[in-house]
């Protein structure tokens, strides 16, 4: 038997559950706060889990939106010395259902001799880069940044537009003219 | 272009308000004083949007649209929380007189009004730097746009998903000749001494907006606001019970598709 709620409904007591996704405390209750299934949880051996916990999962798809500490997937639409301008894909696993532009200024491409680092050398226009979001940046853009192994470019097309090949973290090669481009490559894990 | 702008009254509407609008505790279209009209709501009317709604309370007929959350506009500073921008246009062809090119004062009003309601229900912490936008069209002014806006904007915002404290549900009330009527329409607000609308978080009666208008003493405005939050909750399962509808149809659909 599943139950429907909707937002504001009481679904328990504050003081015998914990609030799950989908829920807030107001007062002394937890009250939903989409329109979903409601679940509960048994309360686990942890010690943050000696309450059962009441959750809401949703009906229909999740707006996704990127916050500070996100992982996220993103193209590159245009490069000048100081920036990489790139345009939010994916938050996590899940896609964006609209159009979220970011920025990766030069100084959080690397995590090194962050003074000697060159755009057109980490990223062209079209490169897909994972990066992090390091802040919600200002009314235009998030600011991202790759200065961690595993973050920078996961797929690049060389001049010739054929799809290149990790060298090392800053080389790429193309395996039909075997020319070597910079990047700032992502180590994906095996 | 001035004589474009004049406005024209549309033929086929009465030209004469009717000067009596209650007889013998019945109302002009049959109801009795504290009685809703047909009140009919869906969710997920426009398959464009991230969620919709349409409402129609008698004649008064309303769609919402929510798009978004999305990246606010350049234009509008930064800020830490989401926000919601609401947009009321009145169609031209919804009032007696046909409405004038751009935002006319009465949309503006609107506007601002359905915002407020719907603020304070929306958590606006869950989509930083955000904007949903909500654009509601009147498609027909039957009386108490602003509740039925408010209303229909609160289910448009669950059906995109958006994280609500409460959905919002809001009425509106009109004292002719001392009696208070429930959910009036054009004809009765305009013979009235004094209106109000109500606007409030069902679960915790919380009011999210208040609007009143003439001269109210004090007890008719108890009376008027006690009316008016009988009037809310009896909408509030209505409006519950649209978003279960919609949720049962959503899941029933994507076992069809799995199946």
């Amino acid at each position: 038997m599943t139950e429907i709620v909707t937002p504001g409904e009481r679904l328990a007591l504050s003081a015998e559950y914990d609030a799950g996704t989908g829920t807030c405390v107001k007062d002394t209750f937890i009250c939903a706060t989409l329109v979903g299934i409601k679940r509960v949880l048994p309360a686990g051996q942890a010690e943050a889990e000696q309450r059962p916990r009441v959750e809401v999962v949703r009906s229909g798809v999740e707006p996704v939106v990127p916050r500070a500490g996100d992982t996220v997937t993103a193209r590159v639409v245009r490069i000048n010395p100081r920036l990489a301008a790139v345009d939010i894909l994916c938050v996590g696993p899940k896609p964006v259902q609209q159009r979220y532009s970011g920025v990766i200024r030069v100084q959080d491409v690397r995590a090194t001799e962050i003074d000697k680092v060159k755009i057109e050398a980490s990223f062209r226009p079209g490169d897909v880069v994972r990066a992090e979001v390091l802040s919600l940046g200002d009314a235009r853009s998030y600011h991202l940044t790759t200065a961690q192994n595993q973050l920078g470019v996961v797929y690049a097309r060389s001049a010739a537009g054929v799809p290149m090949v990790p060298l090392s973290w800053q080389e790429m090669q193309c395996p039909t003219t075997k020319a070597v481009e910079n990047r700032k490559v992502a180590k994906l894990d095996a | 272009m001035a004589g474009q702008r004049e406005a024209q009254s549309v033929p086929w509407f009465a030209d004469e308000r009717p000067a009596e609008v209650i007889a013998d505790g019945v109302r002009l279209d049959g109801r009795s004083l504290e009685e809703f009209r047909n009140v009919f709501l869906k969710t997920g009317v426009i398959s464009q949007a991230s969620g919709s709604a349409y409402a129609e309370f008698g004649h008064t007929k309303v769609m919402v649209g929510v798009y978004g959350p999305r990246q606010s506009e350049r234009r509008v500073e930064y800020s830490e929380q989401g926000r919601i921008n609401v947009d009321v246009k009145l169609a031209s062809f919804a009032t007696r007189q046909r409405g004038i090119f751009g935002q006319s004062p009465e949309e503006r009003e609107l506007s601002a009004g359905v915002q407020a309601a719907l603020e304070a229900a929306a958590d606006l912490a869950s989509f930083p730097k955000a904007s949903a936008d909500v654009y509601v069209l009147v498609l027909e002014a039957g009386g108490g746009e602003l509740g039925v806006a408010a209303t229909a904007a609160a289910l448009a915002l669950a059906d995109a998903g958006i994280e609500l404290f409460d959905i919002v549900v809001a009425c509106s009330v009109s004292r002719v000749d001392g009696c208070l009527l429930l959910d009036p329409s054009t004809d009765e607000s305009f013979r009235e001494q004094g209106g109000l609308v109500l606007a409030l978080l069902p679960t915790s009666n919380e009011v999210t907006q208040l609007v009143s208008r003439g001269r109210w003493s004090g007890s008719q405005l108890r009376e008027g606001l006690e009316l008016a939050m009988g009037g809310c909750a009896q909408l509030e399962s209505a409006a519950r019970q649209c978003l279960k509808d919609a949720a049962v149809a959503a899941a029933a659909k994507q076992r069809h598709r799995c199946s």
